[in-house]
């Protein structure tokens, strides 16, 4: 029980950091895409997508263990 | 108790009395964050609530261990299906490790299972399977013996099956899809392949069942891990095989969506992708296995039915329920259920699956047997001495898994690099993916260029598609299961190898350490050599008088002569007189008289005459003068030997030489060892005379003679100083702090008993040359070892910067992904495969292994005259 609350505590912590994170990236990749050429939306669109699906994937466990780290300090 | 507070229930050991309640419950009470104490002396355990951050468990041990009691922790092993790579060992032992209560947790890829070190009642086996189970794997506790040899042998037998059923779906839809991309290229072939079967929604029909059939254990797999913030080789294949499939669904659905069109609709990626890591998955289930078969066939020898005596009447019961001083019939053919003391009847067992004693060993009444031995030819009864897990087979099963589950250093590093490099693929995908989109595209994009091994062109695919083409093919092409399976599936297979001669590893470390020795230090007696004197050489003096007419004496009657004087002695080297005439079939007459001279020498009259055996103090004292044969006496005393003189009716008959000799194997094993590069030491407490003497025998490079018992630990640390790795070769009992000084400490001859040996490495038989079996096992299995991390390294170093367009701008080919998939099955495989070699690897003194034997063998079964008992 008291893992599965502690557990929860640190994903919750943790989402409040990377989503953040990850659709930052993406958001910042469509105004790159957008300001730096003539890319089609659905380019843009697709490619905010997919790096804010890698940033995700880079951040999550990353952020997730520090905070794992830090509630148990 | 505060709302963040947590209940804890610590078991502690060593409580008896109501103070030592007290003593506990005060230390823990003094903790910061600790309230609640309550200290229960009936159950053994303590109850608080502690507050996080502010306490921990480790204070909790610390405070309890400071007063003198202590928290124990338990073992248990569970069982992991579903890991395919090491960053799947990362997060399994990621997801252990933080359930509180869990001291440590190592988790083995090769055998699929997870060794934790808990406090029991804090953590429990169901919290772990749970936690396990929440990253995404399957987890149940390992039972003992035969029962987790079919269980295991039963998931592997599932995995096989399950992904063949995927490999079959994957397989053939997937030929299919491709045939029908590929129309237009077929030829002659086209008239096999229906046009409809080029139809974009007919592929996207055909590749859907694949990728939500076979497919879907990836996604499932992802999805589990990222819900706990976990990546794995599942979301590189999901996110490969997913991309594949979105863009071309798109594509086939919406073609002016601007993904490239119905041109760039990678059914037959997604599809073939799925199909080879479908193909790679298959393969690694078939050949993993295989690796521990060392441990499959020690746990095959134990047989399931004892028939043992109770109350008068011969039973048949499990093997597991024979308990201690049960008396067990055992007849030809039969394996024998426990180890045990035969009380009655005779036979020739087999042991050379545990010793590798090639050659059936004879029993009698009070000799001892070993449970999971094979009786050859007599019938007859033991009593049983040890039972369960004591028994000498489920020792050496438990060290042998104890060495397949552990970690060597260089695994730690592996396992390290590739828990870490999921990310730093997912990094490098993002970047390829930004390099592509912003500057890669518009500077070397051509339509007419092509995947390769392929006739397929990229055609009218936008930027994002072919910037997330590179991305998703860096992602499968990037997976590292050859870097998480190179050492575990060497390591295993090394550590059966061993056990196959006799030879058992105490952990990988050990293995590792052993390869890497330059200094092997041996104990003299009882390692070396046999560490009991005994007759080695006999001089005549030349006339001894009989009567009145002199005669020539021969050895035979200085040696009966001696021998009979020393009958009634008990001093060693008066021993090995007496066995040396026994030995010769000597007769022994009785000594009409027999006086002991202390420190000197004995003296006895037989058949009326006086014999004087003793040093040369004692010749010098009674005037008997030895010229002749003083030369004689002075090179075998240089020679390390003892010389004791004979003289009768007071005229000087002989010398006769007593030493420790020589192990019959030291000689070949030190020249092997020579010949391994490896510098060879002696450590000795005998006099350096004696020492120097044994050495040039046996050609050691370096004694250390003089040496106290005590001492021997200080001088292998100094060996240490030089910086090359020392091992010790002792008997393992009175060499148990050189043993556990040394890098490796080789514990040598010590029978089946091996729980309680100290050491690294432990040597069945009193045979030296498994030193060198020893040494060339483990440097075999480090070569897999760097050989697989070089190949598996090599194909992720050359294959990432090709399969994130490096080669495109020259040569205007890319990997497509489903080529990419292929590669890494194959490079996981040939990792595996590679390992499959160390099977057939001999140890270079030429003894054959042991032979293995099939289990159960019935009495038909056997030769007809080992069956009647011959």
């Amino acid at each position: 029980m008291d893992n599965e609350k502690v557990g929860h505590d640190v994903a919750l912590r943790s989402a409040r950091v990377y989503l953040p994170l990850s659709l930052g990236a993406g958001g910042l990749f469509y105004l790159a895409a957008t300001l730096t050429g003539d890319h089609t939306l659905v380019a843009r669109m697709g490619g905010a997508v997919w790096v804010t699906l890698l940033s995700l994937i880079v951040s999550m466990p990353i952020v997730t263990s520090r905070v794992k780290k830090s509630s148990r300090a | 108790m505060t709302e963040t507070s947590l209940a804890l229930n610590v078991p502690v050991e060593g409580m008896t009395c109501a103070s030592c309640v007290s003593h506990v419950e005060g230390a823990l009470r003094e903790l910061p964050g600790v309230s609640e104490v309550t200290v229960n002396l009936a159950t053994g355990k303590a109850s608080l609530a502690l507050e996080p951050g502010r306490s921990s468990l480790a204070d909790i041990q610390r405070a309890v261990a400071d007063v003198g009691y202590r928290i124990p922790i338990a073992e248990i092993t569970l069982d992991v299906r579903g890991m395919t790579c090491a960053s799947c060992v990362a997060h399994v032992e990621g997801a252990l490790k933080e359930l509180r209560g869990v001291e440590e947790a190592a988790v083995n890829l090769g055998m699929g299972t997870a060794r934790v070190r808990y406090i029991p009642g804090v953590a429990t086996a169901g919290q772990m399977k749970r936690a396990v189970r929440e990253v995404g794997y399957e987890a149940q506790e390992r039972s003992a013996g035969t029962d987790a040899l079919d269980r295991e042998r039963q998931a592997r037998e599932e995995e096989i099956r399950r992904q063949g059923r995927n490999l079959l779906v994957a397989g053939a839809v997937g030929l299919v899809v491709m045939a029908g991309t590929f129309y237009d290229m077929l030829g002659p072939l086209q008239r096999l392949v229906p046009v409809w079967l080029s139809y974009k929604w007919v592929l996207g029909l055909l590749t859907t069942p694949i990728v939500l059939g076979p497919g879907r254990q990836f996604f499932v797999h992802s999805w589990r891990g990222l819900r706990h913030g976990v990546t794995d080789m599942n979301l590189l294949y999901a996110t490969g095989i997913g991309a594949a499939y979105g863009i071309a669904v798109i594509n086939t659905l919406f073609p002016k969506a601007g993904f490239g069109g119905e041109g760039a609709t990678f059914f037959e990626s997604a599809a073939l992708l799925t199909a080879f890591i479908v193909l790679g998955r298959w393969l690694e289930a078939l050949t993993r296995g295989r690796t521990s078969e060392a441990i499959r066939k020690l746990m095959k020898l134990q047989p399931k039915i004892a028939r043992v005596l109770r109350g008068g009447t011969e039973e048949e019961i499990p093997a597991d329920e024979v308990e201690v001083g049960d008396v067990i019939l055992v007849r030809p053919g039969e394996s024998l259920a426990v180890d045990g003391i035969v009380r009655e009847g005779y036979s020739a067992v087999d042991e050379s699956m545990l010793t590798g004693e090639s050659l059936p060993v004879e029993k009698k009444a009070g000799d001892a047997v070993i449970g999971g031995t094979l009786n050859r030819t007599g019938a007859f009864r033991f009593e049983a001495t040890r039972v369960g897990k004591e028994t000498a087979l489920a020792q050496i099963i438990k060290l042998v898994e104890d060495a397949q589950a552990s970690k060597a250093p260089i695994q730690k590093l592996a396992d390290w690099v590739a828990g870490h490099f999921i990310l730093g693929v997912h990094m490098l995908a993002i970047a390829v993916f930004l390099f592509w989109f912003f500057l890669g595209y518009n500077l070397f994009f051509d339509p007419q260029s092509s995947f390769i091994l392929s006739p397929y062109k990229l055609g009218e695919i936008g930027v994002f598609g072919f910037s997330l083409l590179l991305s998703v093919t860096v992602l499968v092409i990037s997976c590292p299961c050859a870097v998480g399976l190179a050492t575990p599936s060497a390591m295993m297979a090394g550590a059966g190898k061993g056990a196959e001669h006799g030879v058992l590893f105490k952990g990988a470390e050990a293995i590792e350490n052993t390869s890497k020795l330059r200094i092997m230090v041996f104990d003299k007696t009882g390692t070396l050599t046999k560490g009991e004197p005994s007759v080695t050489d006999l001089r005549v003096e030349g006339v001894a008088r009989e009567g009145r007419s002199p005669h020539r004496m021969s050895e035979e009657q200085l040696l009966q002569w001696a021998a009979a004087t020393e009958k009634n002695s008990e001093h060693p080297l008066g021993e090995a007189i007496v066995r040396a005439a026994r030995t010769r079939g000597l007769p022994l007459p009785e000594p009409e008289s027999f006086n002991s001279i202390p420190g000197l020498g004995v003296e006895a009259q037989i058949d009326g005459r006086s014999i004087l055996l003793g040093n040369r103090r004692l010749m010098g004292e009674r005037s008997v003068t030895f010229d002749a044969l003083l030369p004689e006496a002075e090179k075998l005393e240089a020679d390390g030997k003892t010389v004791m003189f004979v003289a009768v009716d007071g005229s000087p008959a002989g010398l006769i030489a007593v030493a420790d000799t020589l192990k019959e194997h030291s000689a070949e094993a030190i020249r092997r060892l020579h010949q391994l590069g490896l510098e060879v030491a002696m450590i000795t407490g005998d006099n350096r005379r004696t020492a120097e003497a044994i050495a040039r025998q046996v050609g050691i490079d370096r004694v250390l003679a003089e040496v106290l018992p005590q001492d021997k630990a200080e001088e292998v640390k100094k060996l240490q100083r030089s910086g090359k790795k020392v091992a010790m070769v002792g008997d393992g009992v009175n060499d148990a702090p050189a043993l556990a000084q040394a890098d490796v400490g080789m514990a040598i001859g010590s029978g089946t008993d091996v729980a309680k040996e100290t050491g690294h490495v432990i040597l069945i038989k009193d045979d030296l040359r498994d030193v060198v079996v020893a040494l060339e096992v483990a440097k075999a299995t480090m070569r897999k070892v760097k050989q697989n991390l070089f190949w598996a390294f090599v194909y992720n170093t050359l294959g990432i910067p090709i399969g994130a367009g490096l080669l495109y701008p020259a040569l205007r080919v890319v990997v497509s992904p489903e080529l990419a998939g292929a590669f890494m099955a194959i490079s996981s495989v040939s990792v595996t495969l590679n390992t499959l070699l160390l099977k057939r690897f001999v140890p270079s003194l030429g003894r054959p292994a042991r032979p293995t034997h099939p289990v159960g063998l019935a009495v038909d079964q056997l030769p007809a005259s080992a069956a009647a008992g011959e």
